[in-house]
């Protein structure tokens, strides 16, 4: 990652810092609502202890100011590097990783506890270490990607390595909950389907870029659906059996979905066609109904669904537990700390900081609070696609496209499936769930956000020529020279001056 | 009713109330940057970034905005004009038809190159791509985007 990453600039030149009166007026907002919802937390606990003396304080001041504190050097450093890069991103970030750390504070600490030497962390210990990580990734990225040559030179390169990275799960990753997900090498474990987001998106960037003039062109028609030639429908197939494989061998419904979303996104965002949407969709329908018949976690998630009330108690209890939190939420919700009261010492919903973060908060901020968060993500989303239309060359826009909609269908995904809209899988919702794995991966988008946001970066390198690809469809004549090679000068002696003026 | 309890649930409405207040303000910056990018002048379909020029006219790195239909050639009647001695009078034609670019070669003598490879008959262009028309190379940029406003 370092290839080609020049050092930072404000050390090595002059520093010429640029201000970002946006970003700086929408991060004081994200301070207060974090120290409101800080002071709402202590409050709500003092209500439930009548004994305490009564006033005003945070819940936990400490984190508060950590927190606070990481999102300030984060604008710092982003002013100091003088770029012109997007202000929206990092606060809205900023904001829902402040809602993140609130939930956390909020859940009984004991649902993760990692002891590092004497300390103890809690959960929210750790999610707040997770965020620093992740704050910190993305503004290392902002600053220090200047080219991105490194990633679309070597797209084939990325995507072995991601499918070695799913393989190696899939032998050596640890069982938990029936879902093979983690991977554990020495003390480090981590979930590399998460990584593999990132890498799918740059590796069809790459492609799609680069075979979009083909994949535009109309040779094949099925019916009244006019298909590209054929050679250039391989890579959705091979997306499909992906997709499928991960259903198969790795039971993660969640994935699966998120993957091909994006991917027929982006086939959409490069050629504009629908009829690869329909074919896709058709595509999707066929394999679900597959899966459907063959795979028992999949069938067992969309009963649930189908009737979660059929066994309240037992397979339908967290689904049904999650719509009574939304139920108990109403408008304006119970107020932060104040909903999920605990039954026999537990939670009433079962993974409430991994999968059911958006349930939480539906009881706690009520509809009112659900739908800004949703917002927020919105604007994420919109973010991404408006950097997306004005990058320079098409790789950056699909990039910056494929890694908004990740972010976006995830969230939609996980959303949706808490709402009983779709059957439930097995996903992290974007900068709030509880989860190392997750909040790097979405470090890294808002970095390469950010990264491409910029105006003054460098130029794309020179496109390849299309030759090898073009002869696949026999449409290039012989002419092409040989010796077309990055440098695209015909050789001189074929010229001569022309002299019909 | 009790003041604490009434303080309680003023906190809490302010903190709905702060996040609707980030949203407004982000939505507010975001419809002010549509709003700039609708008032631009002359919306532009593309630019042709001048790549090298051994002639020296167009000049190397001048940006040229593009029309629907531009034509490269010698003649001054181009829409854009180079100043080139293996270019044809009336070299290529550049047209935006419907959501892309195509390149087309008008019969010059040199021939017209995309990246590289001949121009044979009307060729799709994705935005980064270079054009060749004699010793000239062009690239093939997005329009501007609008100045936002700060």
């Amino acid at each position: 990652m370092t290839a080609a990453a020049p050092g930072l600039p404000a050390i090595l030149g002059p520093i010429r810092p640029r201000p970002r009166w946006r970003e700086t007026r929408l991060l004081l907002i994200v301070a207060g609502a974090v120290i409101v919802g800080s002071v709402s937390l202590a409050l709500t606990s003092q209500v439930a202890d009548p004994g305490e003396s009564h006033g005003l304080s945070l819940a936990n001041p400490v984190h508060v100011a950590v927190y606070l504190g990481l999102l300030a050097i984060a604008h710092v450093i982003l002013i100091l590097s003088g770029r012109r890069m997007d202000e929206v991103l990092l606060p809205t970030a900023g904001m829902l990783g402040g809602i993140s750390l609130l939930l956390m504070e909020r859940l009984p600490q004991t649902q993760v506890v990692q002891s590092i030497g004497p300390w103890r962390l809690g959960l929210g210990d750790v999610q707040l270490a997770w965020l620093i990580l992740s704050f910190g990734l993305a503004t290392a990225l902002a600053i220090t990607v200047r080219s991105d040559s490194w990633l679309r030179l070597y797209k084939y390169t990325w995507a072995a390595a991601g499918v070695a990275l799913l393989l190696a799960t899939f032998v050596f990753g640890d069982d938990i909950n029936g879902q093979r997900l983690s991977l554990t090498i020495g003390p480090v474990s981590g979930q590399p389907a998460e990584l593999l987001k990132v890498i799918l998106v740059v590796f069809l960037a790459g492609y799609l870029s680069e075979n979009r003039p083909l994949l535009v062109e109309e040779s094949t028609r099925v019916g009244p659906i006019a298909l590209p030639p054929l050679p250039f429908l391989a890579p959705m197939a091979a997306m499909w059996a992906i997709a499928l494989g991960i259903v198969v061998m790795q039971r993660d419904l969640g994935a699966a979905l998120l993957f091909f979303t994006v991917f027929l996104c982006l086939l959409y965002i490069a050629t504009g066609r629908v009829g690869y949407v329909v074919v896709g969709v058709l595509l999707f329908l066929a394999g679900a109904y597959l899966m459907y018949l063959i795979v028992p976690t999949v069938q067992t998630r969309v009963d649930i669904w189908a009737d979660p009330f059929k066994d309240p108690s037992g397979s339908g209890y967290q689904i049904v537990q999650s719509l009574f939190a939304f139920g108990r939420g109403g408008l304006l919700g119970t107020g932060l700390g104040a909903g999920l009261p605990t039954v026999d010492g537990n939670l009433p919903i079962p993974a409430v900081h991994t999968d059911f973060p958006l349930a939480a908060l539906g009881e706690e901020l009520g509809l009112v609070g659900v739908t800004a968060i949703l917002g927020l993500f919105l604007v994420l989303i919109e973010r991404g696609l408006r950097i997306a239309a004005s990058a320079a060359d098409e790789f950056r826009s699909l990039l910056a496209a494929g890694l908004a909609l990740v972010i976006g269908t995830q969230a939609f995904i996980i959303a949706a499936g808490n709402l009983k809209l779709i059957p439930l899988t097995g996903i992290t919702l974007p900068f709030i769930s509880y989860g190392g794995s997750s909040l790097l991966l979405n470090g890294i988008i808002i970095g390469f956000l950010l990264a491409l946001s910029d105006r003054g970066v460098e130029p794309p390198p020179p496109p390849k020529p299309r030759g090898r690809l073009a002869r696949l469809t026999g449409r290039v004549s012989r002419l092409e020279t040989p010796a077309a090679g990055r440098a695209p000068i015909p050789p001189s002696p074929a010229r001569r001056p022309d002299a019909d003026r | 009713m009790d003041p604490f309890l009434l303080t309680v649930w003023v906190v809490r409405l302010l903190f709905l109330a702060l996040l609707y207040l980030f949203l407004f303000r982000i939505a507010r910056a975001l419809v002010g940057d549509l709003r700039a990018a609708a008032r631009e002048p002359g919306a532009e379909l593309g630019r042709l970034v001048v790549v090298s020029s051994p002639g020296g006219e167009p000049e190397e790195g001048t940006s040229l905005a593009l029309d629907a239909i531009a034509t490269i050639g010698r003649d001054v009647n181009n829409a854009i004009v180079v100043e080139d001695q293996f270019v044809s009078a009336e070299h290529a034609i550049l047209t935006f038809r419907g959501r892309a670019w195509y390149v087309e070669d008008l019969g010059s003598t040199n021939g017209t190159f995309v990246n590289g490879a001949p121009v044979t008959e009307v060729t799709p262009l994705g935005y980064g791509d270079v054009i060749q028309v004699g010793q000239v190379r062009l690239r093939l940029e997005r329009p501007r985007p609008a100045r936002s406003r700060r």
